[in-house]
């Protein structure tokens, strides 16, 4: 019996694996809103909950030492500075979704670009290329990005983020990090980005978290250019605004 | 029903701890947004700019010169979706302004609403503009 079903389970994958293969990709091109659920959102299209972050040694206390001090600092009322805060762009992987700005996604069979209305980021995912060696990749902001459809399904895999640029949550990372995404739409007006972070030096083990984004129909991107930056930082490294005349 | 309830109490709690750390260009805790003033004034400038929107505000105060308010607003994207246009505010015309103060005392907050030259209110970004101050 146990052999019968394994056989039309076989076949079955032999069936599904053309017919995956010959489906045209959906398309993703457009603009997306993050979505966040809260009140009026429908919980079907909101994120499923991240899994647990479980850094390893130096990386877990230097992320504690941080978080910590951000919360004395923020009931101060004197914020701790981001990179942000001297409008320098969030990088990967927090660049996929910040407050309240867009993401545009234009699509083509050989590259898929990810514009973010915040900073006015740029992603570029070659499609159908394999995936070079991490430490043949410059360190940057982006990395260097390969994507291939699985069904309906963008796999992204993402190597080279400069360890400067802290991930997830403000995580900090090694050279070693690599992000997977799945993105896919859960229905026509709504994607969901699941990423997936390895880190064999600074993670215990993989984490996984999905961001949802809403479809924003004709909606033009916005430029942004950070021209007037009034914030700074101060020498005890508190967030100071300078006031105008 | 209860069940439901239940569900949406938990949503809502993940969406709140979520929100503490959303990220944005700024942690806006140097703003005391548990505080509230009322300001109305004369706009000397509007500075529809990024990473952040700003109006500067003469407000009369009984001496000469009128004290100078800074307000800081969202980016141009923010307040584009919140139905913003860079002309709704000009030099001279006089505008009311719920701001957020700045803890450290000096004169300048965050937007929370405005009322603009023509009537029109208007919030920092999406989301209703008539919230009690």
């Amino acid at each position: 019996m146990s052999g019968r079903l394994a056989c039309v389970a076989l076949a079955a994958t032999l069936l599904a694996a053309p017919l995956a293969a010959q489906q045209a990709p959906p398309d993703l091109s457009g603009a997306w809103a993050p979505y966040r659920g809260g009140r009026g959102a429908d919980p079907k299209f909101a994120a499923p909950p991240a899994t647990p972050i479980l850094l390893k040694g130096t990386y877990k206390t230097s992320w504690d030492e941080r978080r910590a001090a951000e919360d004395a600092a923020t009931k101060r009322g004197e914020p701790l500075a981001t990179p942000a805060v001297d409008c320098i762009p969030y990088g990967m992987p927090r660049m996929m979704s910040v407050a309240l700005y867009p993401l545009e996604i234009i699509q083509r069979p050989t590259q898929v670009t990810m514009v973010t209305e915040a900073f006015s980021e740029v992603r570029r995912v070659f499609m159908n290329q394999p995936q070079m060696p991490i430490d043949e990749v410059p360190p940057g902001y982006y990395g260097h990005s390969v994507g291939r459809w699985e069904g309906d399904t963008l796999v992204v895999d993402t190597v080279g983020i400069k360890t400067t640029i802290p991930a997830y949550q403000m995580i900090p990372h090694s050279d070693q990090m690599r992000i997977t995404e799945r993105i896919r739409l859960v229905a026509s007006d709504y994607l969901h980005d699941q990423i997936t972070i390895e880190d064999p030096i600074a993670l215990e083990k993989p984490l996984t978290y999905t961001l949802a984004y809403r479809r924003m129909p004709n909606y033009k991107m916005v430029e942004f250019v950070c021209e007037n930056n009034r914030e700074y930082v101060d020498s005890n490294g508190a967030v100071r605004l300078r006031l105008g005349q | 029903m209860r069940r439901q309830l239940a569900l949406w109490g938990v949503l809502g709690v993940l969406a709140l701890c979520g929100a503490a750390r959303l990220q944005a260009h700024h942690s806006f805790a140097m703003f005391d947004t548990t505080n509230r003033i009322t300001l109305t004034g004369t706009v000397t400038q509007f500075q529809w700019t990024n990473p952040h929107a700003y109006i500067e505000l003469d407000v009369p105060d009984g001496a000469n010169p009128p004290k100078h308010w800074t307000v800081e607003l969202g980016s141009t994207s923010i307040l584009q979706q919140g139905g913003w246009k860079f002309t709704d505010v000009k030099p001279k015309q006089t505008i009311t302004v719920v701001i957020s103060p700045l803890r450290s005392g000096q004169p300048a907050g965050l937007l929370f609403r405005i009322t603009l030259a023509d009537g029109r209110v208007l919030s920092n970004g999406p989301g209703p503009a008539g919230g009690q101050p």
